[in-house]
């Protein structure tokens, strides 16, 4: 009872203000008393003699105060220590009490660590994806600005052209400002050899939209961004770190980006990247807005909104704005592309187009962890109990010498508190591991990669749940604190568990196994979805192959010729490097940016606009249907002939080629970019079925130009900065690396060499194997988890259950039951259970298809093999977890339970 | 003859009277009075903030209690800790005095001698 009174009293000091001012008041009251009646006796008489006692007192106002000044203070103190006194001592007892029963307190510690470590980890990848703002000012007035062209294809998103962008700078009042970006890669000259550094171009009004800050010299601003400024650039903070070692004197000096002096003005805030990439350094787009427009539409463009003005006042005006393209540049839009495409312009928040659909995958694996947290606290919920009960004698002797319900829960509670804590602690480690193992990982195709971390949302997130779950658990006893007391007084002995403690028991395991179930379920469904996704044929053969990337200066490399006599030489020499069977290059990389949609004219077709093929149009050098191992299924690659003598021949994949031309021959019919003039490209070759946007996506429709095209359009970024692929007769492509970079040194050293990888690696990390594998994983843990803490659970309540019935099992045996019988009755019992359980989970995991739905690939969300497995396994989980309490149970020698009893 | 009490000296005045058993304010204040008698005057207005500073630092503790003519009053008692701070003071206080005195009794030298 001493302690429920401490406890009263460091409550009641808590809120005890208003008596330090009676106290004072009494004590001088008390004081000016005794004065005046000795003033009295003297012979004043009392109102002189209080008069005088207040005189000889001197200035009562002052004392009052700072005698208050000084009770406050020292009250603050008193409550303080006395609080920290009970702590500390609450904490003592717990802690003797705990170390009595070590493996009670290492197991629940464990378990907890695990559940909240894993649920605190996808928290916070959560957090740092999906809930937290994007880190700019103001981030949701930022909107993504694009064009789909639902009637082309139903999913393709153009960027902005040049025309379109000025216009809608001009004329659109719904924005604060409108920004254009493009990124790019560029060669930089260092002391190493050169440097393939990520670009961003951006207009000067892109600062304004993300409000970007130098953290040194200044930023793009419009006067070096105006076209034919002299050559300047902003470098990243990481970047002028890692590379300039942060020295300032870099600013005005002169760095060579592609092979051409650019002034370094300033380097930009650390930490301060594009929405949705990171970046080097920071150069000004410059674009022209006297250029003549044309339907290209390869600007990006982010924009601010105006207060006040919401998303759908500037859609509205954006939509308005975009209906006027025809009739300002007739040359480069007609009212039947408007029609016919579908064309309109988008406005977004930007979060959106950044995070994309990652948040379903983020949500569902958040929950899956949850529901594992949920099935650790279960079996700590079990600890506690089987605890409790083993420990209702010394609860219901100490209710009887007088320790109220009150004291008994506050025991429990400093107890489980304590348990939780370190659980936290341990768990926030474990989160911590995690998370920088999973960004170490770089899983593809989850943004914000570099915002994720441990943070004090973590933590606070991390301890919310610990206090939620330590006080569930530490009021565990209170449900039976009374009538523990009430079997006390009716026995001394016999003190067995309730049955209602057997009922939450029961009801825990069963809904363990429920939980098990769900999770099995999606991981045995993810798992059967990422199979498949690996048996499918992506058209192109990746084993032995090489990839990187490289960077041709534009100064050096003007025009068609000196780009196609670098490629030539460059192939030449790496073929004949030894273990080379074949190299080639291109614009685009099947499996990774294998880029959008071009319009494409067909010859003799009059296809109506809405049915003209809407298709990739990589630039490609000969041999490289080879190196890929694309198969053609007709006519022949392209060649060094077709490239130099513009001899007007391309490859169409077999998808394409089927669309257009069913049931005829398409070699020989013409085809070219829509809005180039003739002539028409010749298909000279038909690739077999090849998906090379993604093994989960319909085979591609691509076309297949020489790189060098034709007509002279000018040279466009991908030209000069294209993927190389190498096929190789070893199996380890990847020791190539050192001796091509040896080459690119010998023939220029102004040439990079970057992203060098294996093909295998291109296709697992593609957006939708790397996703499947991601889930998979992360899903594999859970459902593991799910799986052993099921079984831990199990196994201790059917121990439980066995030792509380030992005096039936007795007496069975002694009226004759074989042990295979008793034995049997308790693999049944935990029959019983898992099959309930099991009923259960599978409602559940029939729901958890649906959440999955779009993730799945090819398999169906009730998917009978994966069910069918996981009750399986849960079945056999159930007689393993039996099977040592049902042998104990069958040597129970009857002689000595009867003797007990 | 009245003096002014120098700074510190009313606790260790305090300390002092609390030595010969718990008491309340006024009690402090009308011992030292008749004492000293009169020589030294306690300001009252100051006595209590240094009682209550002194419970603070934990030199003595107060309790209510009952006066002898049956008032509710607030009785300071003399902590261990208290004690030790009196001979403390006490000490310093005569080395002080005896310092002082000394000087006083010296005859000063002249100057350049």
């Amino acid at each position: 009872m001493r302690w429920m009174k401490d406890r009263y009293h460091a409550l009641r000091a808590l809120v005890r203000r208003g008596q330090l001012e009676d106290d004072v008041a009494e004590e001088l009251e008390f004081h000016l008393a005794m004065r005046t009646e000795e003033y009295v006796a003297q012979g004043m008489t009392p109102e002189a003699a209080r008069a005088e006692a207040l005189a000889r007192f001197g200035d009562v106002k002052a004392y009052r105060e700072e005698t208050h000044v000084i009770d406050e203070r020292m009250a603050r103190e008193k409550r303080r220590t006395e609080l920290w006194d009970m702590v500390t001592r609450e904490t003592r007892q717990a802690l003797r009490s705990l170390s009595r029963s070590p493996s009670f307190a290492v197991m629940a510690v464990l378990t907890l660590a695990l559940g909240l470590g894993a649920t605190t980890a996808l928290f916070s990848v959560v957090d740092a994806v999906v809930l937290r703002p994007l880190p700019y000012a103001d981030p949701e007035r930022l909107v993504w600005l694009d064009s789909p062209v639902p009637k082309l294809a139903p999913e393709a998103r153009w960027d902005l052209s040049e025309a379109g962008y000025h216009h809608f700078q001009r004329e659109a009042h719904g924005f604060a400002s409108l920004g254009a970006l493009d990124t790019s890669n560029v060669s930089l000259a260092a002391e190493e050899g050169a440097l393939r550094v990520d670009v961003a171009l951006v207009s000067a009004s892109l600062m304004d939209v993300l409000r970007a800050r130098p953290a040194l010299g200044r930023l793009i601003t419009p006067d070096v961004d105006a076209p034919g400024a002299p050559r300047t650039v902003v470098l990243g903070y990481d970047f002028w770190v890692r590379q300039y070692g942060a020295d300032p004197k870099v600013l005005g000096t002169s760095i060579r980006l592609d092979d051409e002096p650019t002034e370094v003005i300033g380097v930009m805030a650390p930490g301060f990247h594009l929405p949705d990439d990171t970046v080097d350094l920071w150069r000004p787009l410059q674009l022209d807005p006297a250029s003549p427009p044309a339907n290209s539409h390869w600007v990006r463009a982010a924009g601010r909104l105006k207060d006040g003005v919401t998303l759908e006042q500037a859609q509205a005006e954006l939509s308005m704005l975009t209906t006027r393209l025809p009739e300002l540049f007739p040359g480069a839009y007609s009212d039947s592309f408007m029609r016919d495409t579908g064309f309109t312009t988008r406005v977004s928040p930007l979060s959106r187009h950044v995070v994309g659909d990652a948040d379903r995958v983020l949500w569902i694996l958040l929950g899956s962890v949850a529901l594992v947290l949920l099935i650790a606290c279960a079996n700590v919920a079990n600890l506690f109990l089987v605890r409790s009960e083993a420990r209702s004698r010394e609860l219901a002797v100490r209710s009887a010498l007088g320790a109220g319900r009150w004291d008994l829960a506050w025991h429990s509670l400093t107890e489980s508190l304590l348990l939780c804590g370190v659980a936290a602690g341990l768990g926030l480690l474990l989160a911590q591991g995690a998370l920088s193992l999973l960004v170490s990982m770089e899983p593809s195709g989850l943004p914000r990669l570099r915002e994720i971390g441990l943070d004090w949302r973590g933590v606070l997130f991390a301890g919310g749940l610990a206090l939620l779950a330590g006080s569930v658990f530490g009021l565990f006893p209170l449900l039976g604190g009374e009538k523990a007391l009430a079997r006390l007084r009716e026995s001394g002995r016999g003190l067995t568990s309730s049955r209602r403690g057997n009922l939450v028991r029961g009801g825990m395991v069963v809904g363990q196994v429920g939980l098990a179930v769900v999770l099995l379920a999606a991981a045995g469904l993810m798992l059967r979805s990422y199979w498949t996704l690996h048996r499918v044929d992506p058209g192109l053969d990746s084993r032995d192959v090489l990839t990187f990337d490289i960077v041709l200066p534009r100064t050096r490399y003007t025009g068609y010729d000196e780009v196609n006599r670098f490629y030539g030489e460059l192939l030449s020499r790496i073929e004949a490097l030894p273990g080379v069977k074949s190299a080639s290059l291109s614009t685009h990389l099947p499996l990774r940016s294998f880029g959008g949609c071009a319009g494409m004219a067909v010859e003799g077709l009059a296809l109506e606009r809405s049915k003209m093929p809407c298709v990739t149009a990589p630039g490609v050098a000969p041999g490289y249907f080879k190196a890929l191992g694309i198969p053609l299924v007709q006519g022949r690659e392209l060649t060094w002939d077709d490239l130099e003598q513009r001899s007007e021949g391309v490859v169409v994949t077999k998808a394409l080629a089927d669309r257009l031309w069913p049931g005829q021959d398409p070699l020989g019919k013409g085809i070219r970019g829509n809005g180039f003039g003739p002539p028409f490209y010749k298909v000279v070759g038909v690739t077999g079925p090849l998906r090379a946007h993604g093994l989960d996506k319909a085979p591609s429709e691509a076309v297949f130009f020489p790189l060098a095209p034709a007509a002279d359009l000018p040279l466009w970024g991908p030209r000069r900065s294209p993927a190389v692929v190498v096929r190789m007769a070893t199996s380890r492509p990847e020791s190539l690396t050192p001796e091509i970079r040896r080459i690119l040194a010998e023939m220029d050293g102004t040439v990079p060499l970057a992203n060098a990888q294996t093909m295998d690696r291109v296709l697992a990390k593609s957006p939708s194997v790397a996703r499947a594998s991601f889930t998979l994983f992360l899903l594999g843990i859970a459902g593991g988890m799910a799986l052993l803490l099921s079984a831990v659970g199990l196994y201790g309540v059917i121990t439980f259950i066995v030792g509380q019935r030992r005096g039936e099992m007795g007496i069975r045996l002694a009226l004759g039951a074989r042990a295979t019988q008793v034995a049997g009755m308790v693999v049944l019992q935990s029959l019983r259970f898992t099959g309930l359980g099991i009923a259960l989970g599978l409602l559940g995991a029939l729901l958890m298809g649906q959440v999955l739905g779009a993730l799945l690939f090819e398999v169906s969300a009730a998917d009978p093999l994966v069910l069918a497995a996981v009750c399986a396994l849960l079945a056999a989980l159930a007689v393993l977890a039996s099977f040592g309490p049902a042998r104990r149970a069958a040597r129970v020698d009857p002689a000595e339970v009867l003797r007990s009893e | 003859m009245q003096t002014e009490l120098l700074q510190g000296t009313l606790d260790m005045l305090i300390l002092k009277t609390l030595t010969g058993g718990p008491m309340h304010g006024y009690a402090v204040a009308s011992w030292l009075q008749r004492t000293t008698d009169d020589a030294l005057r306690v300001e009252e207005g100051s006595l209590y903030p240094a009682l209550h500073r002194m419970t603070k630092r934990g030199w003595v503790k107060a309790d209510w209690g009952v006066s002898e003519n049956n008032r509710r009053a607030k009785f300071y008692t003399l902590t261990a800790e208290g004690r030790r701070q009196l001979a403390q003071e006490a000490s310093s206080w005569a080395r002080m005095t005896e310092a002082v005195s000394k000087v006083l009794q010296a005859r000063p030298a002249l100057q350049g001698a």
